[in-house]
C-alpha cells in the first residue's frame, strides 16, 4: 500500500513537472529563439569578417582589432566611468529618498513614488528632447539661469564641450535610472519586519545603527538586484549618445553600445560589431560577478 | 462556345490577378508625405490597376538601420527611392539590388545626359552597371537672412545677381554682421554627420579643394588648399565671426536660423526652404559657397528609385512600370518631381516652376551650373562621414588643423582601401 502511495505521489509529481513545463515552453521558446540564438549567433560572428557580402573566418582579429581600435578604448573608458559614477550615485540617492518616502502616508508616498517614476514612463526621446533644449548652446535653461544667477559669465556649450558633455550624459542618465530603484527601495523597506526595528529600539539602537543592523541586510537581495541592473543599463547606455551627441565631442561621449551600433549599423561590420559586444558582455559579466560576492560577504 | 467561355474566364483571372510591391521612400520633399504620395500612387493605378504598391516611409535618422535589417533579415522592399550614396555604391556594391539598365533607353539616356552627365555616372557603378534610375537632383547651398545682412550694410559683399561671394567678401560679411552687433553670424556644426554636405562644401569651396580625387579612390583635404580652407574657418571662429559648435548637427542648425538666432545657415537648398518657409519671419536668400576664384563647386543632391533584387521576376517587373511611370511619363514625371521641389534631371521637362505655387523654388536654378563633382559616390562613404565630423571637432576643440586633417585623410583613406580590398572594383571611373 505505502509502496502505491509513494508510486502515486511520483506520478503526480511527474505530472505536476510535465504541466510546468508545457506552461513554461513558450517562454522558453521565445528565450531561446531571441535571447540565447541571437547571443550565439553574436559569437560566432564576432569572429567572422560578417558584412554585407563577405563571411569569412577571421580567428580573433576582431578581438585584436578591438584592442588596438584608439576609438573603442576611449568608449570602453566612457562607458567605465558612466557605471563608476552612475550605479552608486543611483543606488545612494534612490536608497535614500527611499527611506524618506516610505515612512509617509500611502497618499505623499504614492505621489513621490510617480514623480520619481515619470521620466521612465515617459520615454527617452522626450526626455532627451527637454534636456536638449536646457542644455542648449543659444537658449538653455542652463545658460540662462547660470548667467542670470552670476554663475558663468559666458554660455556653456554644455552637449559640444568635452569637459563636460560626457557629464551632462551621466546626469541625464541620473534621471531617468532612479525611478525604477526609488520605488523597489520603498517596498523592500516596508516589508522589514518591524518587531525586528522595535526590539533594536527597546535594546537602544540609534536610527543609524537600526538601518545598518536591521534594515541594510533585509534589503540587501534589493540592493544587489538594483546593483546589477543599474550596472547593465550603464554599461548599455546608448540613446541618449545617438539623441544627444553621436559619441562626440572628440569621442568624449562614445561608449560600447554606441560604437557596436557604428560598425553594424552605418558601416555594415557585423562581425566587428559582435565582438565588442562579446567584450561588452564579459565587462558586465565581469562587474556583476564582483557585485554579487560583494553582496555574499555583506549577508555573511 | 465552350472555348469563348474559357477564354473570356482565363481573361478575367488575368485581369484579377494583382501583382502588389512595396515601395520604401525617404524623406525627399513631398515623397515623405503621404498625402501626396497617395497623389501619385492613384494616377499610377489609372493606368496599372493591376500592380498595387504600398509604400512605407523612412526617415534619415534611422532608415539606413531599417534597411540594413531589412536586407539581413531578406526582407527587402522592391523599391527604394534615395540617392546613389545608398543605392549604386552601398547596397548596389554590395550585390542587393538588380541591374535596371533597360530603364536607362537610349531616349532617357540623351535627356538625362543633357542635364547632367554627372548624374548619369553616379547612378551607375564603376563596372557600368546602372542601378539606379534618378528622378530628381539640386545643389546644396547656403542661406543668409537677407534682412539681417542688409541692416548690417553686409550685402555689398554678395554677387546677388551669381548668388556668389569670394572668400574675401564672405569674410568681410561676417566682421559687418559682428559689428553690427550680430551675436551668431554663422554656425559650423559638428555635432554629428547631419548635413556634412554644408560644412564640406564650405571648407573646400574657400580656397577651392578638392574633396577627393577625381576617380573617387582617395580623400584629398589634405592638399595646401584644403588646409588652407580648414584653417580659415578656425581662424575665423576664433576672430568671433563664426560660431563651432561641435553639440550640434544640420538640423538644429537650421533651426537656430529658422528662428533667427543664427543670421546663416550652411545646410540650405530648395526642400529646406519650402519645410522653413512659414517658419520663418525674414527672407531667407540663398547663396553660393564663397570661393576664392569665382567659381564654386556645390554638392549636388540627385535622388532616384532602385529595385532591390527579391528573386521575384513578376515584382521586378512591376516595379520598373512604376518607376518608368513616374519618372518618365511624359505627364506624370515633371508632377513627380515638382511633388519633391527639387529639379528635374530630365531636359525634357523644361521649367516646371513658372506660374506655379512652388515659383519661388526657382530661386535655385540659378545654381545648377555650379553642380560640382557628386564625390559621395566614393565607397564606404558613411565611414568618411564619421571621420570628417571629428576632424572639425579636433580642429575646433584646438586640434593643429595641418596635423588634423592629416590624421583625418590618413584614417579615410586607410579605411577605403580596406573597404575595396573586400570588394574589389569600387574604383569608380571619373565622372
Amino acid at each position: 500500500m505505502q509502496y502505491t502511495l509513494a508510486e502515486q505521489e511520483r506520478k503526480r509529481k511527474r505530472r505536476e513537472n510535465q504541466v510546468g513545463y508545457a506552461f513554461m515552453l513558450p517562454s522558453l521558446l521565445f528565450f531561446f529563439g531571441f535571447v540565447i540564438f541571437p547571443m550565439g549567433m553574436a559569437l560566432v560572428t564576432s569572429f567572422t569578417n560578417y558584412s554585407m557580402t563577405s563571411f569569412d573566418f577571421v580567428g580573433f582579429t576582431n578581438y585584436v582589432n578591438a584592442f588596438k581600435d584608439k576609438v573603442f578604448l576611449q568608449a570602453s573608458w566612457n562607458t567605465i566611468v558612466i557605471v563608476l559614477v552612475s550605479v552608486p550615485v543611483v543606488t545612494l540617492f534612490s536608497l535614500w529618498v527611499a527611506s524618506v518616502v516610505y515612512k509617509m502616508g500611502n497618499a505623499a508616498s504614492s505621489f513621490y513614488r510617480v514623480i520619481f517614476y515619470l521620466p521612465i514612463v515617459t520615454g527617452t526621446v522626450a526626455v532627451t528632447v527637454v534636456w536638449k533644449w536646457m542644455f542648449n548652446n543659444y537658449y538653455g535653461l542652463l545658460n540662462y539661469v547660470f548667467t542670470n544667477l552670476g554663475i558663468i559669465s559666458k554660455n556653456i556649450n554644455w552637449l559640444g564641450n568635452p569637459a563636460y558633455a560626457l557629464w551632462c550624459i551621466i546626469t541625464i542618465l541620473l534621471t531617468t535610472s532612479i525611478g525604477q530603484p526609488i520605488v523597489l527601495y520603498i517596498s523592500a523597506l516596508a516589508n522589514v519586519d518591524p518587531s525586528l526595528v522595535e526590539a533594536a529600539e527597546v535594546d537602544g539602537a540609534n536610527n543609524l545603527q537600526v538601518f545598518w543592523k536591521i534594515k541594510w541586510p533585509q534589503i540587501m537581495s534589493t540592493t544587489l538586484y538594483i546593483l546589477v541592473i543599474t550596472t547593465i543599463n550603464s554599461f548599455q547606455c546608448f540613446a541618449l549618445i545617438q539623441l544627444l551627441t553621436s559619441g562626440g565631442p572628440n569621442n568624449s561621449t562614445n561608449t560600447i553600445m554606441y560604437k557596436i551600433f557604428q560598425h553594424a549599423y552605418q558601416y555594415n561590420q557585423y562581425g566587428y560589431g559582435n565582438a565588442m559586444g562579446v567584450l561588452l558582455a564579459l565587462l558586465i559579466a565581469v562587474f556583476s560577478y564582483f557585485q554579487f560576492r560583494l553582496a555574499k560577504t555583506d549577508n555573511e | 462556345m465552350t472555348a469563348a467561355l474559357l477564354l473570356s474566364l482565363a481573361g478575367l483571372a488575368f485581369a484579377a490577378e494583382k501583382t502588389s510591391i512595396t515601395l520604401w521612400t525617404y524623406p525627399i520633399g513631398g515623397w515623405g508625405n503621404r498625402e501626396i504620395v497617395d497623389g501619385i500612387l492613384a494616377a499610377f493605378n489609372e493606368k496599372y490597376p493591376n500592380i498595387e504598391v504600398s509604400v512605407e516611409y523612412l526617415n534619415y535618422t534611422d532608415g539606413d538601420v531599417q534597411v540594413t535589417t531589412a536586407i539581413e533579415s531578406g526582407t527587402t522592399p522592391d523599391i527604394v527611392m534615395e540617392g546613389p550614396e545608398r543605392l549604386v555604391s552601398n547596397w548596389g556594391k554590395a550585390g542587393k539590388m538588380l541591374d535596371i539598365s533597360d530603364l536607362w533607353t537610349e531616349e532617357a539616356l540623351a535627356d538625362i545626359s543633357a542635364v547632367s552627365e554627372a548624374v548619369v555616372a553616379a547612378c551607375k557603378s564603376p563596372e557600368g552597371v546602372y542601378y539606379e534610375f534618378p528622378l530628381c537632383m539640386t545643389t546644396h547651398t547656403m542661406g543668409i537672412n537677407y534682412e539681417v545682412f542688409e541692416k548690417a550694410g553686409a550685402l555689398q559683399y554678395l554677387d546677388q545677381e551669381t548668388r556668389t561671394w569670394t572668400t574675401e567678401n564672405f569674410e568681410k560679411a561676417m566682421q559687418a554682421l559682428v559689428d553690427d552687433g550680430v551675436a551668431v553670424p554663422g554656425i559650423i556644426y559638428c555635432g554629428g554627420q547631419g548635413g556634412d554636405q554644408g560644412t564640406c562644401a564650405l571648407a573646400m569651396n574657400l580656397y577651392s579643394a578638392s574633396f577627393t580625387n577625381p576617380e573617387h579612390t582617395a580623400y584629398t583635404m589634405n592638399s595646401e588648399a584644403g588646409i588652407k580652407g580648414l584653417q580659415k574657418l578656425v581662424d575665423m571662429v576664433n576672430a568671433g565671426l563664426l560660431t563651432a559648435d561641435t553639440g550640434i548637427a544640420a538640423a538644429d542648425e537650421l533651426q537656430l536660423f529658422a528662428n533667427g538666432t543664427s543670421a546663416m545657415t550652411l545646410a540650405w537648398n530648395a526642400a529646406n526652404a519650402s519645410n522653413y518657409a512659414a517658419n520663418v519671419d525674414f527672407t531667407p536668400y540663398a547663396m553660393a559657397f564663397p570661393t576664392n576664384e569665382g567659381n564654386p563647386e556645390l554638392a549636388g543632391g540627385i535622388w532616384g528609385f532602385g529595385i532591390f533584387d527579391n528573386g521575384d521576376a513578376a515584382r521586378a517587373e512591376a516595379a520598373k512600370e512604376f518607376i518608368r511611370f513616374v519618372t518618365s511619363d511624359a505627364d506624370q514625371g515633371p508632377k513627380s518631381v515638382y511633388a519633391t521641389g527639387f529639379f528635374p534631371v530630365r531636359a525634357s521637362f523644361g521649367d516646371i516652376y513658372t506660374g506655379s505655387e512652388k515659383e519661388s523654388f526657382k530661386e535655385f536654378s540659378v545654381f545648377m551650373p555650379y553642380l560640382g563633382d557628386y564625390y559621395s559616390v566614393t565607397p564606404n562613404w558613411p565611414v568618411q562621414r564619421t571621420e570628417w565630423w571629428n576632424l572639425l571637432q579636433r580642429i575646433f576643440n584646438g586640434g593643429d588643423v595641418a596635423a588634423e586633417v592629416e590624421v583625418y585623410v590618413n584614417n579615410a583613406n586607410a579605411k577605403l582601401e580596406a573597404f575595396r580590398r573586400q570588394m574589389p572594383g569600387t574604383c569608380r571611373p571619373s565622372l
